[in-house]
């Protein structure tokens, strides 16, 4: 009995699971300890994807596309689910779904199943050198484990011949390379699979993921210590920014990391580590004081070592395009940073970009703020609002009550605060956002009310909310506790909620700027493909690529705004990302994604003075210099005629 | 059936591309030369290298020889990797932009040239996915 048959059977419960599989966008959240309530047991024992909740709902997706049958494995890890039910509390704070629904289904339809409809595998010798190599339960070729790495590393058109294996350190790991080169397999390394996730359902899957071959899956390489003598961590591959930052904190330090799932390493060779707090504690090779890597040969070396080429150039230029890092890296010696005492946090908000670039500008050049940038009004309803529906209310509130559609986000020493606060007229503080985060579904629900239509009305209605008459007002009617946002959850998890949002950090924007736990919800039940890159900070070209990424999302009809600007080089340099959504589970708009995506990047090699962000992709291993300097010409006729052919044969664009 | 890097393999090629292969059309009127080099050859882990000229899309040479090195000409470009990239790209599997982009396949020379001839290569390549049909 396949799943397709028992949707025939028009089972609801079936049908339900399937539709909560689909919007699973491997944002990784379940893999961390986010909310204290532990981690999945059977993920934590078993590693291999398919044991976490995001794995079982991409193996619900295999099994109803007809991608993969069941094989014995499927029964082990069903049983391996102990119904705890932590993942339901897990996603439902990120994306508002329920994987336990699913497993229930997928329980249900194992049971069913008879024996004669397992796959069964067969003998490989490849598999059990592996095996030999990282010990018998860490490497398999079985297909169901394999289905789980689709979407997150794996091309879902392709067919399931892999292997996975996770080894437990760098020597291990060593051996699998000189294993695949012997034996002629292509391997990849996975760290959180965001990344592939992000372009799976784009023209960039081809290209970013791995066609064939041994899938190295990196979690178990754990290793985490703090040397709070030097200010520096010693990172294994398989630790996330989560778990750093709360390792980090305990010695009063903060390391600069993406959001929350992340893996350190992977983010490090990836992108650099590329964060809002980039003009304070850099970007790039910035972040770490020495790396180890394993070599496309097998060879284990560190960047400290005299013998080895210089490992921070970096080609430049059109065809410095690179789709993989050099090497896997397996730890990172990275920097810590002192936590102030009465650290604050800012909010200027801002009807218009121009305005809202000029003070961040101004500040970024003056070093004000450890963290500083540009947000657009999408990315604060989105982080802040438990729900898509609440989050599209407060985007319209924002918008058309509120003139609010840009803020300078800025976190920072008390003293800085005093400067910002004198050189604007008025600010958001720390408690208003404590009280927008926990009031965010009543402000949400008051969408056509008299209060927000004469708040309208106001000259200003921002000052008039946020620093005027009306405060109280919005105060006392936000009804802001954490009873009231627990009630938008389902019955059974709103004291669960309710005690979530009682704890400080959950409204301390100070923490959630360090920690990032919000950014996943960018990725709840559809999917969004980031672009943008880094350029010469002056107003006019940060305004103009703006201006051309947003035009290119309304021509391909997709959803778009801007995610955020932010800082390097005491201002010298902007990093600005711009996000267009869509719906993965929708094939039609792959069409539109792919041509916003190769028209988009097109148009970015066009301007002067800017990086685009593939361009900087697989180079943060690298010092920052050498990629921002000299910085870069628009191409000319002769390098766009070889752009289009290079995207033609590399991405199948036409 | 015709072994990839085999004697047969460099006739049937050289055949095959001065036969149905146009200068001009297919080739670009290109010159250059490069050495692909081939590492890890099943089944006792060699390497080997094939050096192919062209001149005014014509193909001048095509040669196949032992080792990681041709000393007898200086190739504009050297590609270098393993024998399970070349068999994915020679399988149709893997474009060759893709495999250098991946660094599955490393150039040596000018990046930008070599990917300049990417296209006007396009139908040596073909040629030679056409003629190979045999791995290991």
């Amino acid at each position: 009995m396949c799943l397709e048959n028992v949707l025939l059977n028009k089972n609801l419960k079936f049908e339900e699971a399937i539709n909560i599989a689909k919007k699973g966008t491997h944002c990784g959240m379940c893999r961390i300890d986010f909310l204290e309530t532990g981690l999945c047991s059977a993920g934590k024992k078993n590693g291999f994807i398919a044991y976490w909740p995001q794995g079982r709902m991409e193996i619900v997706n295999a099994l109803n596309s007809g991608k993969v049958k069941p094989t014995k494995k499927l029964f082990e890890i069903v049983e391996s689910c102990t119904f705890c039910g932590i993942c339901d509390k897990q996603c439902n704070f990120t994306t508002q779904l329920r994987p336990q629904k699913v497993h229930e289904a997928l329980k249900e339809y194992v049971q069913n199943l008879d024996q004669s409809e397992f796959q069964e595998i067969a003998e490989d010798d490849k598999l059990k050198k592996l095996q030999e190599i990282v010990g018998e339960k860490w490497a398999t070729n079985d297909p169901i484990i394999i289905a789980s790495y689709r979407r997150n590393i794996v091309n879902p058109d392709k067919e399931l011949n892999f292997y996975a294996v996770m080894p437990e350190n760098s020597k291990e790991l060593s051996e699998v390379i000189k294993f695949a080169n012997k034996n002629n397999l292509q391997y990849m390394a996975r760290g959180g699979g965001t990344l592939f996730a992000m372009v799976s359902s784009t023209v960039m899957k081809n290209a970013m993921g791995l066609e064939d071959g041994i899938i190295i899956d990196l979690l178990r390489m754990k290793k985490l210590e703090i040397n709070p003598e030097d200010l520096t961590a010693t990172v294994g591959a398989g630790i996330t920014a989560f778990e750093l930052q709360k390792e980090a904190y305990k010695h009063g330090l903060r390391a600069n990391v993406a959001e929350a799932g992340a893996h350190i390493c992977a983010n490090l060779a990836s992108t650099g580590i590329c964060t809002t707090w980039g003009n304070t504690y850099g970007w790039a090779s910035d972040n770490y004081t020495d790396v180890e890597l394993v070599d496309e040969e097998g060879n284990i070396f560190n960047h400290g070592e005299m013998e080895i080429k210089n490992p921070y150039s970096v080609e430049h230029g059109l065809t410095s395009l690179k789709l993989s890092p050099p090497g896997i890296l397996t730890e990172a010696m990275v920097k810590l940073h002192p936590i102030f005492e009465g650290e604050e946090a800012v909010l200027v908000p801002f009807d218009n970009l121009k305005d809202a670039l000029q003070l961040a500008l101004k500040l970024a050049k003056q070093d004000i703020g450890l963290s500083l940038a540009v947000l657009s009004r999408k990315y604060l309803a989105e982080f802040l609002s438990p729900t898509p529906q609440i989050a599209k209310d407060f985007d319209y509130i924002a918008e058309n009550y509120m003139k609010l559609n840009y803020v300078v986000d800025v976190i920072c020493h008390k003293n800085d605060k005093k400067i910002v606060e004198d050189m604007v007229d008025f600010t958001i503080d720390k408690e208003m956002m404590k009280t927008l985060i926990l009031g965010c579904p009543k402000l949400a629900s008051l969408k056509g009310s008299e209060f927000l239509k004469i708040l309208s009305e106001e000259e200003n209605p921002c000052k008039a909310i946020f620093a005027g008459p009306m405060r109280n007002h919005l105060e006392k009617g936000l009804e802001a506790n954490p009873e009231n946002i627990s009630k938008i959850y389902d019955e059974d998890l709103r004291d669960f909620f309710k005690k979530i949002y009682s704890k400080p950090q959950m409204t301390d924007v100070v923490w959630l700027h360090a920690f990032r736990i919000f950014p996943s919800r960018l990725m709840r039940q559809r999917m969004f493909i980031p672009r943008g890159g880094v350029m010469w900070a002056t107003e006019k070209i940060i305004t103009d690529f703006h201006d051309m990424l947003k035009e290119t999302g309304e021509k391909y009809n997709l959803e778009n705004a801007l995610g955020y600007i932010s800082f390097l080089e005491h201002g010298k340099f902007a990093v600005l990302e711009y996000d267009y959504y869509f719906d993965h589970t929708d094939p039609s708009i792959s069409k539109n994604v792919n041509d916003a995506v190769i028209e988009s990047l097109e148009r970015t090699l066009m301007m002067d003075g800017i990086i685009s962000d593939l361009h900087f992709y697989f180079k943060g291993l690298h010092r920052k210099e050498h990629i921002l300097y000299p910085i870069p010409k628009a191409i000319n006729d002769e390098e766009q005629i070889l752009f289009r052919e290079l995207i033609g044969s590399v991405l199948g664009g036409e | 059936m015709v072994k990839f890097l085999s004697e047969e393999w460099i006739d049937i090629g050289k055949k095959y591309m001065l036969e149905k292969l146009d200068p001009v059309k297919d080739l670009k009127s290109i010159t250059t030369s490069l050495l692909g080099v081939v590492e890890h050859i099943p089944p006792d882990d060699i390497t080997m290298n094939f050096y192919l000229e062209l001149e005014d899309g014509k193909l001048k040479d095509f040669i196949v020889n032992t080792g990681d090195t041709f000393d007898e000409k200086n190739a504009a470009y050297e590609i270098r990797g393993n024998y399970g990239t070349y068999k994915s790209v020679l399988k149709g599997e893997m474009s060759l932009g893709i495999a250098v982009l991946k660094n599955r396949l490393k150039v040596k020379g000018s990046k930008m040239q070599a990917l300049r001839l990417i296209k006007p290569l396009d139908g040596v390549i073909v040629s030679l996915q056409k003629i190979t049909d045999e791995f290991e």
